[in-house]
């Protein structure tokens, strides 16, 4: 019998270095700590310096049966491997309490079973208790300046949009920071602007040869709604460098807003525009020439029903810019109207 | 555990035998667990690389299809992506290198082809190559020759003249002269961009860094813009008026190319950070000119004078602009911080005039020497005052001083009568006044007070025949915002806001416009600022404004409200449910012009996640907007006094209004599974519906017959009707590991209803427009594609 129970008795330490070998990534024994025969291997950090402390934990000892790993539980968080944020060798890496904090209700839980632990001090999960200011303040220890500078008191931050709203930090692909996808997380928020790029005249964002962030700085910016630039026309000038100037001969509201006329994100008119000409350049035109003339359905032309000798040039088609076509300015010193 | 540890009593056969079984089991488990662990570690730390090779065939031809995409044409494209990234900052030891390669749509042309290596930490380098066609359209007709892209187009030698038709199905063709019908030939019109970049950085301490990058856009191909010229026969064939509206579409080269530069020098301190900066944009165009000789005009016949066998048209000219930047942010305490910004910019063009062209008569100078400078300012503070209130402060300026000079050009306009014009180089600065509140009402509830106040001044520096050149040298306008947001459980989210903004705008009559012709102005009486018109031609100079009561749009005085409320339901992890609104309202000032306008939208949206990777979501937005003009036709002046012309200070006659409505309604539903066939199979989808209306309608009471078919001046004009349905499909298998095969399967239908080509359609057009027959593009596409991807770590 005494046999019997030393069998038993070895068996039972032999499963408990097994157990602690297989889940190697304990804890390290504290010193002078005489309970356990064979000390167990320290906790190995698996991605980050000293990630250890949150990637090996769940694993007591103590326990035949130890809860799973971080690997096991969510090998996704470990994807930060492949990002900026996991690179070890550079020493400005954060670890994982740098952005989560010490979390130490966290780590210390002792709970068993399916007992969830308290989350962490800094928590960026979608349903959070940690306030958007406090997770964006995390991040802005470090990502401070630069494309950063306005974000105190930007739309964004107003709006307790929190970075993680956007980004998503362990994964390896993150689909704001890609020109294919980055619209999608957008119209997360903006909806009638997801809306405006089904319209028939767009520019080519849902292509993916554009972004949103090709003219907006989502973190802040002097600019208005947003724009990367001081001023719209900057921002649109970026691209559209013809339209620049200065020309000899200008059209006021083009030097002061192309919105005046277009709409960025989409729209019914071709190309990108507000409205149509002739009614559009009578919002602003009451002068000379035909600008104050009404028109209806005769510039729909004969297909409208129109059954006189001209169906004017002056309504159908491009209307007004039939003739005044260098509408964003003429350099032609006999360019004055726009017309060449 | 702690019970079987205080029992045991150790023999020295019970350690032997522990020990036997610890070699035994614990050796081996261990080894194979460390291999496991490594080698599931090794697997997460590298990144995913893929190659991916296939075809994809396009059911049919459709530039509008293929717009951006690159699937312009039907038949077969090639797919090829490619996605490699390496260095030792993955194998997680001390490495810091990476690099990468990436290209996407090599076979269409939206390809783009980018690498990028780095020392992170240290320095990065990476180089680009992005190329767009944006196709225009397929079924533009011209019986011009020369290539798209050119900028020099003919006509074939026995085209003759178009002479116009009373028969609209005869109008704008000679009937008699085959060789017309016969020159018309179809071109596909788009333009293409191919972007080069070039970007580095190098962090010089863990303070300062220095970023560069460099783009070079080439463009060619061309768009379509109109050219009018002096031309047109009456029907009488040969004998009638010529006009100045001879309308022609022309491919107008864009035949561009732009460098822009950008080299920033950062410093981050404990409690600041400044940036400095240069950004340099250098616009060049191959072409100073476009040339189309003038279909409107007989090769053989005897044209009045200014009537030109060739027109010409300038194209855009070459500009640079360099601009210093400077900003930083300065934390003066964790809850105080001031960020601020200025720029200094200057903008200039000195592309040599054209010369040579017959409706030149006097040009002052042989090119404008044109300088535009910009400046920028912006400061704000930020101070957390208590853990409940947030305040904010900002100034921004900006200012575009064109200090070009004046001066005045004689020319010979479409119609060869003489013009004397004077520019206008125009200015403006902005100066705005930001001010908000954030105020935390209770634990989940807060409260957002903003208020903007926005002061615009306008001018132009020395006008030639010193007049004012703005109708509106002010504007001045405020906005106040109220916002709540409320948690009102931890799962339900609510937010509702309320602005309104007063906008009110100054009006000079005494101004000018840069489009007046000078021989008109009749400068004002001593004493007076209001011009007086001109015996034979009003005061035609102005343009905007001409009537008593009438204000530019972007200028008149208004009054806004902007309403906006939204509900967010996270009904659960997996469940979330989002309702919002806007709605808006405009109401302007001015007795003629805008009057008002409105615009109200809503959205409806959720997503079912129903775990990390598979999720279903719906969406719907409706738009709706209206706005409503008000013109007069027609002023109080006496006939023969220039009645045709508007005056400053007259009362118009003749009112007219027009609506313009708009709907727009977009619904979609998208799903992606993954996991399927034992994580083997993902499977996507996306069906997306838009149906877009815009109506023009006019009332003109004062007419009665403007609703006879022979005018129609009043009534509604047909609904510009866009609807596009989108359906994708795709399907992702895993052979194994390594190897996946894709399939994809795309349908897209546009069905565009709008009478703007109605006016370029053979026999449509009017008596001196040359037609087109440019459609709207509609179509019906599918898309089928295989490919197989390779991946890798």
């Amino acid at each position: 019998m005494k046999q019997v129970r030393q069998l038993l008795l070895s068996a039972c330490v032999g499963m408990l270095l097994m157990s602690g070998a297989a889940f190697g990534a304990d804890e390290p024994a504290t010193a002078g700590d005489t309970t356990v025969a064979p000390a167990k291997a320290p906790a190995k950090d698996l991605i980050l310096k000293g990630d250890a402390k949150c990637t090996g934990c769940h694993d007591e000892a103590d326990e035949p049966v130890g809860r799973a790993t971080m690997l096991e539980l969510n090998p996704g968080v470990l994807a930060i491997a492949t990002t900026r944020h996991g690179v070890k060798g550079d020493a400005r890496t954060p670890t994982c309490t740098d952005c989560h904090g010490e979390s130490k209700d966290h780590v210390g839980f002792k709970g068993k079973g399916k007992e969830k632990p308290p989350a962490p001090d800094r928590s960026f999960r979608k349903i959070t208790e940690t306030p958007a200011a406090e997770r964006n303040a995390a991040c802005l220890t470090c990502h401070k300046g630069d494309k950063r500078t306005h974000w105190e008191g930007s739309q964004h931050a107003a709006n307790d949009v929190a970075c993680n709203n956007c980004h998503k930090v362990h994964a390896e692909h993150d689909a704001v920071r890609d020109k294919r996808t980055q619209a999608e997380v957008c119209f997360t928020c903006h909806k009638n602007e997801r809306a405006d790029t089904h319209k028939v005249s767009t520019h080519p964002l849902a292509a993916g040869k554009m972004t949103c962030s090709d003219c907006h700085n989502l973190h802040g910016s002097a600019g208005p709604k947003l724009l990367k630039k001081n001023t719209l026309n900057e921002t649109c000038f970026t691209c559209h460098a013809e339209k620049r100037g200065p020309f000899l001969w200008e059209h006021q509201p083009v030097t002061e807003d192309c919105s005046s006329c277009h709409t960025p994100h989409g729209s019914n008119i071709t190309p990108l525009l507000k409205s149509r000409a002739p009614f559009m350049c009578s919002e602003c035109h009451d002068g000379a020439h035909n600008s104050k003339a009404p028109y209806g359905p005769v510039a729909a032309g004969n297909q409208g029903g129109f059954v006189g000798t001209n169906p004017t040039e002056n309504a159908g088609g491009r209307a007004c810019m039939n003739c005044h076509s260098l509408i964003h300015g003429s350099n032609h010193p006999a360019g004055a109207l726009l017309h060449r | 555990m702690r019970i079987c540890k205080n029992e045991m009593r150790m023999g020295a056969l019970s350690i032997a035998v522990s020990s036997a079984l610890a070699v035994m089991f614990a050796a081996p488990m261990s080894a194979y667990a460390e291999e496991t662990w490594e080698d599931e570690v090794a697997i997460i730390r590298h990144p995913t690389n893929y190659i991916e090779v296939g075809a994809e065939n396009v059911s049919k031809d459709s530039a509008k299809f293929g717009e951006y995409n690159g699937l312009d044409k039907k038949g077969g494209k090639a797919i090829a992506n490619i996605s490699v990234r390496g260095g030792d900052a993955y194998e997680g030891g001390d490495g810091t290198m990476r690099w990468s390669l990436t290209g996407r749509d090599l076979g269409t042309t939206s390809r783009e082809l980018g690498a990028a290596v780095g020392n992170q930490g240290r320095w990065n380098l990476n180089i680009g190559y992005d190329e767009l066609r944006h196709n225009i359209t397929d079924t533009y007709q011209t019986p011009l020759q020369g290539s798209m892209g050119g900028n020099v187009f003919t006509l074939p030698a026995n085209f003759g003249t178009f002479v116009a038709q009373t028969a609209p199905s005869a109008r704008t063709l000679d009937i008699t002269s085959p060789n017309q019908l016969s020159a018309f030939h179809t071109e596909d019109v788009g333009t293409t961009r191919k972007n080069t970049s070039l970007g580095a950085g190098i962090i010089l301490s863990p303070e300062l860094s220095l970023k560069f990058d460099y783009n070079h856009l080439a463009q060619s191909g061309a768009k379509l813009m109109a050219g009018a010229a002096l031309g047109g026969q009456l029907p009488t064939g040969g004998t009638g008026t010529w006009r100045a509206e001879a309308v022609a579409i022309l491919m107008n080269p864009t035949n561009y190319n732009t460098d822009t530069f950008n080299l920033a020098l950062n410093w981050k301190g404990e409690q600041g950070h400044l940036s400095g900066g240069y950004f340099g944009s250098f616009f060049k165009d191959g072409y100073d000119r476009l040339s189309y000789q003038n279909p409107m005009l007989s090769t053989g016949g005897t044209a009045p004078a200014g009537v030109y066998q060739t027109n010409t048209l300038s194209t855009a000219p070459d500009n640079q602009l360099h601009q210093l930047n400077v900003s930083g942010g300065y934390a003066f305490s964790p809850t105080t911080k001031l960020v601020g910004g200025i720029s200094y910019g200057r903008n200039t063009q000195n592309a040599s005039f054209l010369t040579g062209v017959p409706e030149l008569v006097t040009t002052p100078q042989s090119s404008l020497n044109g300088v535009v400078v910009t400046k920028h300012f912006d400061l704000k503070l930020s101070n957390q005052t208590t853990r409940e209130l947030m305040l904010g402060a900002a100034l921004k300026y900006n200012e575009r001083d064109n200090r070009t000079v004046s001066d005045t050009y004689l020319y010979r306009q479409l119609g060869n009568a003489t013009y004397t014009g004077v520019n206008t180089p125009y200015s403006n600065k902005k100066t705005q006044l930001e001010l908000a509140a954030d105020y935390r009402l209770a634990v989940g509830q807060s409260l957002r007070l903003a208020y903007e106040r926005e002061a615009i001044r306008r001018w132009c520096d020395k006008v030639a025949d010193g007049y004012q050149c703005v109708a509106s040298p002010a504007s001045n306008e405020g906005k106040l915002g109220l916002g709540y947001r409320m948690k009102a459980s931890d799962s339900v989210r609510f937010n509702v806001g309320y602005a309104y903004a007063n906008r009110k705008g100054d009006f000079d009559s005494a101004y000018v416009a840069n489009t007046g012709n000078r021989a008109h102005v009749t400068a004002p009486p001593t004493g007076s600022t209001v011009i007086v018109p001109s015996a034979t031609y009003g005061n035609g100079v102005l343009n905007g404004g001409n009537f008593l009561g009438f204000a530019a749009q972007p200028y008149a005085s208004r009054k806004q409200d902007i309403l906006t409320a939204g509900v967010n339901w996270q009904a659960s992890d997996k469940l979330d449910v989002d309702l919002s609104g806007r709605f808006s309202r405009d109401k302007y000032d001015s007795e003629l012009g805008v009057q008002n306008g409105r615009t109200s939208s809503i959205n409806l949206g959720a997503t079912y996640t129903y775990n990390d990777e598979n999720s279903v979501s719906a969406y719907a937005t409706m738009k709706n907007s209206e706005r409503e003009l008000k013109m007069g036709a027609t002023s109080t002046a006496a006939a023969g006094t220039g009645n045709t012309w508007a005056y400053a200070g007259v009362a118009a006659t003749n009112f007219w209004t027009n609506q313009l409505k708009e709907n727009s309604n977009t619904i979609g539903l998208n799903s992606k599974h993954t996991g399927l066939m034992g994580s083997k199979l993902e499977l996507a989808s996306d069906l997306s519906y838009s149906l877009d209306k815009s109506r023009y309608a006019t009332q003109v009471p004062y007419l009665a017959t403007c609703s006879a078919v022979g005018t129609l001046t009043c009534g509604d004009l047909p609904d510009i009707k866009n609807k596009v349905i989108t359906l994708r499909l795709s399907g992702i298998y895993a052979l194994d590991q390594a190897s996946k095969v894709s399939v994809g399967y795309m349908y897209q239908q546009l069905k565009s209803e709008d009478y703007f080509y109605n006016w370029y359609q053979y026999g449509y057009t009017g008596l001196r427009g040359m037609p087109t027959n440019q459609t709207s593009g509609s179509y019906n596409v599918n898309v089928v594609s295989a490919s197989y991807i390779y991946s890798f770590k």
